[in-house]
């Protein structure tokens, strides 16, 4: 056995003796507050034994090892529904680049290890209404302010403000140059006077995501991690950090599994659905591409342990993925019939194909766009041309609106 | 198996791609299409003269002792340069057949000239529309075969071929020589794959030993051919994406190149995510041969390749506009290809039903 594999089982062995306080039986019925309260005692759980900050430097309270431990973890930890997702942006995303980029060691040492802990959560307030896709058209300002600065404006689709301590954020800080130009990174206190955050309710129900607002909220100095005016670069650091990521061929919703199950338990004109050559067909594609994905990834992993780089098909995942598990959900609640009506809006997307399709909209947005990712893959990979930008070049303050 | 290619099957990759792309051109390949029967020599000369023939069959008959993934390298690169004649492909199915179900005698009949290329092989399953039929139409009695396989793959050219056929106990596999067989060449819109119906009458054939099990066999010496058309449709597709792409950096439009419009460059990069969804599904199925889930792999592999080389084909064309439908541009070669391979070794839905029986637990 590797040594990726002894520790994929002690991982796998590990995760399992967590299944009884943690799992899904444990948080079934549980009020959100009580879900984060069981999930901070699960992230710290995963601190005590050494399962958090896996790749993390030592000197930070991480564990010093590879990509590949922390991906083979994440995948063994995928399967049993911990309360894993309050801390995915904030360990995803924040916190390391707090590492990479925070000024004052002592303070940084501090948050990372409470973040570590789950005593403190992060936010990243990248997104504002005037710019999703379209990052670096943000509009929320930074203003000099005595010996710091004044934060006005308004982020939004920020996941987990409701319940973060502190954000990374991204600001513009000079409206007279072109758009990339003109932008500042910072970290805020999510508690400063002049800081409101207002849940919004996604179609699904839930409401992980929140609109912040920034009233004259004062920064320090201290508290800015990019030059001025070089926010741009720190904010592309910020989303290459998650390269290496646990992915799921089924786009975060059902196994294909449950859907063979579901076909050989229902019966289309009389006649079992499994027989049916419609749906062999969608189980033969989906089975095939899922296959392919599994393989781009099972060959990631084997060129990271072979110290190559991965190459760039690992990109298809999200975009082949999502796209996929939404389909297969629509065909999964038409075999139902009249039986697929019912919905249980506190059901999990990974075991539930009425609750996989209704969220599966926010995985074909979320984290990238369908079509961003698609230009990313013309252009970066296949060397096609940027799209026609009228923006580009001009002062921020004089883009046609 | 590892599913990261070593320096040397790099180095086969590199190769066979330098000497078809020298050898094997678009001026070519358009004149056979109006011809029946023919195919492209020099791709045949070169595949004997390089030890293609000989790459994945044993050493003791001449052959290289390499693998699927190895041969399936060769493949892809056929595939980009359109290769011009089946029996890469054929033949291997045919010397697979005889080396994993023939006696030693039969071996060393065949085996030799199959490896060298001297003898073409052809592969002879389908009934019809079914690929493997429940009832195979040539029946088997005596030492001879009497009927008619529809549509074999090189069966203008073949010498011999491994026939699936109907015996007094239930189907099984024999091998026999074509030499006194009436062949009815199938004008196609792919001649160079050198269809035939072969017409058997008494023709003197030698079972291949299979303890009951004729129909498993059969389907794995399909799964095997599968594998390898899938990565030469992966090349074909893979080839077929990059003239797209090239085309949309170069034409010009509305002031701009093509390439720059969503409607082009995303239907690119839909066909890169077909192309690299493909490469893996046969990387993947090239390493699992001799696995328990070896058919459902090489049914992965088939189901995605089929669908990267159709859409590029289909797509790849309709980038180009009207210099895309000429006959000069050759483009057609492409889909022509593209449609080929997707029925040869089984179609799409045979393969679609492979897999779900087999993900049901059901026999395949």
């Amino acid at each position: 056995m590797s040594n990726l594999e002894a520790y994929r089982a002690r991982a796998a062995a590990w995760l399992e003796s967590m299944v009884p306080a943690f799992g899904k039986a444990a948080r079934k019925g549980l009020s959100e507050a009580d879900d984060l309260a069981l999930a901070r005692r699960y992230q710290a759980a995963k601190f005590e034994s050494g399962y958090a900050g896996i790749n993390w430097p030592v000197e930070y309270g991480g564990q010093g090892l590879g990509h590949l431990e922390k991906v083979t973890f994440d995948s063994e930890e995928m399967k049993h529904g911990f309360p894993n997702a309050y801390f995915g942006i904030s360990l995803g995303m924040p916190v390391p680049i707090l590492m990479q980029f925070g000024e004052d060691k002592a303070f940084v040492k501090e948050r990372v290890l409470k973040a570590l802990r789950g005593e403190e959560i992060w936010c990243q307030l990248f997104s504002e209404p005037a710019g999703g896709s379209d990052l670096a058209g943000l509009r929320t300002k930074a203003e000099p302010d005595g010996n710091g600065w004044k934060i006005n404006g308004q982020k939004v689709w920020t996941s987990w403000a409701q319940y973060s301590d502190y954000g990374v954020i991204v600001v513009r800080t000079d409206p007279n140059v072109p758009k990339h130009k003109g932008l500042t990174y910072f970290w805020v206190d999510m508690k400063a006077p002049g800081v409101t955050v207002r849940p919004i309710r996604l179609a699904g129900g839930d409401s992980h995501v929140n609109e912040v607002f920034f009233d004259d909220v004062k920064v320090d100095d201290d508290q800015r991690m990019s030059p001025v005016g070089g926010g741009f670069a720190v904010a592309m650091a910020t989303l290459m950090i998650e390269r290496y990521v646990a992915t799921d061929s089924g786009g975060f919703g059902p196994h294909l599994d449950l859907f063979v199950e579901l076909a050989k338990a229902t019966l289309v004109n009389g006649k079992p659905a499994i027989a049916d050559g419609r749906i062999r067909q969608q189980i033969a594609r989906n089975y095939a591409m899922r296959n392919g994905l599994n393989s781009i990834t099972a060959r990631a992993m084997a060129m990271m342990q072979a110290g190559m780089v991965p190459g760039p098909e690992g990109s298809l995942n999200k975009l082949v993925s999502v796209r996929s598990r939404q389909k297969l959900s629509e065909l999964a609640i038409d075999l139902r019939g009249s039986d697929g009506f019912a919905f249980d809006d506190h059901a999990s997307q990974k075991e539930d194909w009425t609750s996989s399709w209704i969220n599966a909209p926010t995985g074909r947005i979320a984290g990238g766009a369908d079509e961003m990712l698609l230009n990313t893959i013309a252009e970066k990979i296949l060397g096609l041309p940027q799209d026609h930008r009228p923006d580009k070049g001009v002062p921020f303050n004089q883009i046609p609106a | 198996m590892s599913i990261l290619y070593d320096e040397g099957q790099q180095a086969i990759a590199t190769e066979s791609r330098r000497v078809l792309e020298a050898r094997v051109s678009k001026d070519e390949l358009l004149p056979l299409l109006e011809m029946t029967g023919r195919y492209h020599e020099g791709f045949w000369n070169t595949a004997k003269e390089q030890g293609w023939t000989a790459l994945a069959l044993p050493e003791q008959y001449g052959g290289l002792a390499l693998g699927l993934v190895e041969l399936g390298l060769i493949a892809h690169q056929a595939g980009r340069t359109l290769s011009g004649a089946p029996f890469l492909t054929s033949g291997f199915g045919c010397a697979k057949a005889i080396e994993l179900y023939g006696s030693d005698e039969q071996k060393a009949r065949w085996l030799p000239g199959l490896a060298s290329g001297e003898i073409v092989g052809a592969v002879a399953f389908a009934s019809g529309s079914d690929p493997l039929p429940a009832y195979p139409a040539i029946r088997f009695a005596d030492g001879r075969i009497s009927g008619r396989a529809a549509g074999v793959t090189g069966g203008i050219v073949a010498d011999i071929a491994v026939i699936y056929a109907m015996g007094a106990l239930g189907p099984l596999l024999v091998v026999a020589e074509l030499s006194d067989v009436e062949r009815s060449a199938i004008g196609s819109f792919d001649n160079s794959r050198c269809y035939a119906h072969l017409g058997f009458t008494d023709i003197p054939a030698q079972p291949l030993a299979i303890d009951g099990a004729a129909r498993e066999a059969a389907l794995h010496i399909l799964a095997l051919q599968a594998v390898i058309t899938a990565h030469e449709q992966t090349g074909g597709a893979e080839a077929m994406m990059e003239i797209a792409r090239d085309y949309a950096l170069t034409r010009r439009a509305f002031g701009q190149v093509i390439g720059a419009f969503q409607s082009v460059k995303h239907r690119i990069a839909e066909l890169y995510g077909l192309v690299e969804l493909a490469r893996a599904n046969c990387i993947h199925a090239a390493s699992r041969e001799g696995a328990p889930d070896f058919i459902v792999a090489a049914a992965s592999a088939r189901l995605s390749a089929t669908e990267a080389y159709d859409t590029a084909a289909r797509d790849g064309i309709q980038i180009h506009g009207g210099i895309g439908v000429t006959w000069e541009a050759g483009l057609h070669l492409h889909m022509r290809r593209a449609r080929s391979l997707a029925i040869e070794q089984g179609n799409g839905l045979f393969w679609e039903d492979i897999l779900v029986d087999c993900l049901t637990g059901e026999a395949a």
